[in-house]
């Protein structure tokens, strides 16, 4: 009856509000059937929700799992600026540069469509069982989407901009730097969101691969030593990720972008 | 040239200005599309030309042309130069606003000074009087989404005029504003221009607009399209609302009128290119 209530008076909140209800009571559902299942037919390691709330305030305090958080983290983040970085600078050579795009396109297009699993045996070999391994994966994965969205972004700079430039006399590099790289700036975010997920999927996957700690290596370990449920958290926290990763974008966006407005540029 | 907390002021002397523009012969072709064909147009120094023509008859690709920024067959010559790349002291103010989203209103006003390689602190110093001057103070760090088209349109106008142009290249600089908004950025450019006239070539599609501004007033026109007609706007200076009342400015204004629309009435008549 609460629902009525705001829908008399505020009938926008009650858009809000009523996608929720059942969405929230499908979550539940979903829940409860889980839970019911598992204790009704599965062995007692397999893990529950209820398991799962309660290993959560054990887990996210201790050690080794704080340790595979800081290292899955470090990895994506160390990953990603070298992916932001290089992918940054080889899209815009693409975008601007016939040559260039001529060189590259293929390549980057076939290594962007390829499964990182594939490249994984090659890098444990080049790299050993290292972090440095885990780190050629993060951007291996990360910077394919990089390199194609910036390149999309710099070769599709409204001519208006550069034409001012053009009058104003303005050199090539200046061009680039002060032109086209913010011009490019909606598709390199999209092209970062994607790569973020990526880098993510690419560490965990190295950490099962080649065992060498971290977030993949703590699911790998306790769910190979029935601790289910505690493996489960640090599945959660890889869920909680994308969510994260995207409001920090957007918070970073509105901080520092404030000209750039997603509901316009938005396609 | 100087500028005070009053506005600018012309302090240079007058042979010091320039700003001769000179095309001869200019042929504009893009593929099978001739655009315009055997141009010769001079515009002495100070001198205001309105360029009026219909839709589509090339005045954009005529002001880019003798802003250097595309080629044609033929010559343009600024102060006896040849221009073929963008020169220095010649500025544009476009269609399009052609302001940077990213930029503020400050840093869009002094991109043309920074590209023009001004030392900072003399951007620092013109920067907010081109912005008084076209009225947007207190806008300094507003980004061009947060104003309106008439005021966009005066970012772009301050942006061309901080180059302290020799040359001004306006392409339907009022177009985008409503209608009293463009009378009051009418008067406020020829204030400007009677304090520091340079030469302006000006794109319209108002023939009031070409007639009040106007030294003189050139027509565009045909399919490739050439100078139709030249005619002198013998009207006094400075002008201001009263110059709307003269009957001289109605006979001006019926004769460009009448010129332009034989193009419209035989276009009505014409199918295809
Ligand atoms: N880059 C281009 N490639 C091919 N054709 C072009 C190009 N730029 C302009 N044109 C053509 O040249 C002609 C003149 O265009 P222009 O923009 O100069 O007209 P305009 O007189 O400024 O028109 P308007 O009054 O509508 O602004 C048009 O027919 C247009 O299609
Ligand atoms: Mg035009």
């Amino acid at each position: 009856m609460t629902v009525t209530t705001i829908t008399a008076v505020a009938p926008r909140r009650f858009q809000m509000t009523g996608p929720t209800v059942p969405r929230l009571v499908a979550g539940l559902v979903i829940l409860a059937l889980w839970e019911g299942v598992v204790r009704g037919f599965a062995p007692d390691f397999v893990a529950t929700p209820t398991g799962i709330v309660l290993a959560f305030p054990r887990v996210i305090v201790s050690a080794p799992f704080l340790a595979a958080l800081a290292q899955t983290l470090g990895a994506v983040a160390e990953g990603l600026a070298i992916a932001i970085v290089f992918g940054t600078t080889i899209g815009l050579a693409m975008g601007r540069s016939v040559l260039a795009d001529r060189v590259l396109h293929h390549y980057v297009n076939a290594f962007y469509a390829m499964p990182m699993l594939v490249v994984l045996p090659l890098f444990s070999l080049w790299f050993g069982y290292t972090g440095a391994a885990r780190l050629a994966t993060v951007v291996f994965s990360a910077i394919f989407s990089i390199v194609v969205s910036v390149g999309d972004g710099a070769h599709s700079v409204p001519h208006d901009y550069l034409e001012v430039a053009h009058s104003f006399r303005a050199g090539r590099i200046c061009t680039l730097f002060e032109i086209v790289l913010p011009a490019s700036l909606p598709y390199f975010l999209a092209g970062l969101r994607i790569a973020a997920g990526r880098a993510l999927i690419g560490a965990v996957v190295a950490e099962f691969f080649t065992a060498i700690g971290g977030l993949g290596y703590f699911i790998l370990f306790n769910s190979r030593t029935f601790h289910d449920n505690t493996a489960f958290v640090a599945v959660v926290f890889l869920a909680a990720f994308g969510i994260g990763f995207d409001l920090l974008t957007s918070w970073a966006t509105r901080r520092f972008l404030p000209w750039y407005r997603r509901d316009e540029a938005a396609e | 040239m100087s500028i005070t907390a009053s506005g600018i002021r012309r302090a240079a002397p007058a042979a010091a200005q320039g700003g001769h523009i000179v095309v001869r012969g200019l042929t504009k072709r893009y593929g099978a599309l001739s655009v315009f064909e055997g141009v010769d147009l001079d515009v002495a120094e100070r001198e205001i030309v309105a360029l009026v023509g219909p839709s589509g008859c090339g005045k954009t690709t005529l002001l880019r042309c003798v802003d250097g920024l595309i080629p044609a067959e033929g010559a343009v010559l600024v102060d006896g130069e040849i221009v073929r790349e963008p020169r220095p002291g010649i500025a544009m103010v476009f269609q399009h606003f052609g302001l940077f989203p990213w930029k503020t209103v400050y840093d869009n006003v002094a991109y043309g000074l920074r590209m023009a390689g001004v030392e900072s602190a003399e951007i620092a110093r013109r920067v907010p009087q081109f912005i008084s001057l076209v009225g947007l103070a207190g806008f300094e760090k507003a980004y061009p989404y947060q104003l309106s088209g008439g005021m966009q349109q005066r970012c772009g106008l301050a942006r061309a005029l901080a180059v302290d142009p020799r040359v001004l290249l306006m392409d339907e600089p009022f177009a985008a504003v409503d209608a009293q908004t463009r009378e009051i950025l009418q008067f406020e450019l020829l204030r400007i221009w009677e304090r520091q006239p340079t030469t302006m070539l000006f794109v319209t599609h108002s023939i009031e607009e070409a007639v009040l501004m106007g030294d003189r007033v050139v027509v565009l026109k045909g399919r490739p399209s050439r100078i139709h007609e030249d005619i002198t706007v013998d009207l006094p200076r400075p002008r201001s609302r009263a110059t709307f009342t003269l009957p001289r400015f109605a006979e001006l204004r019926e004769r460009v009128w009448s010129t332009l629309m034989s193009e419209a009435k035989k276009a009505e008549f014409q199918v295809g290119p």
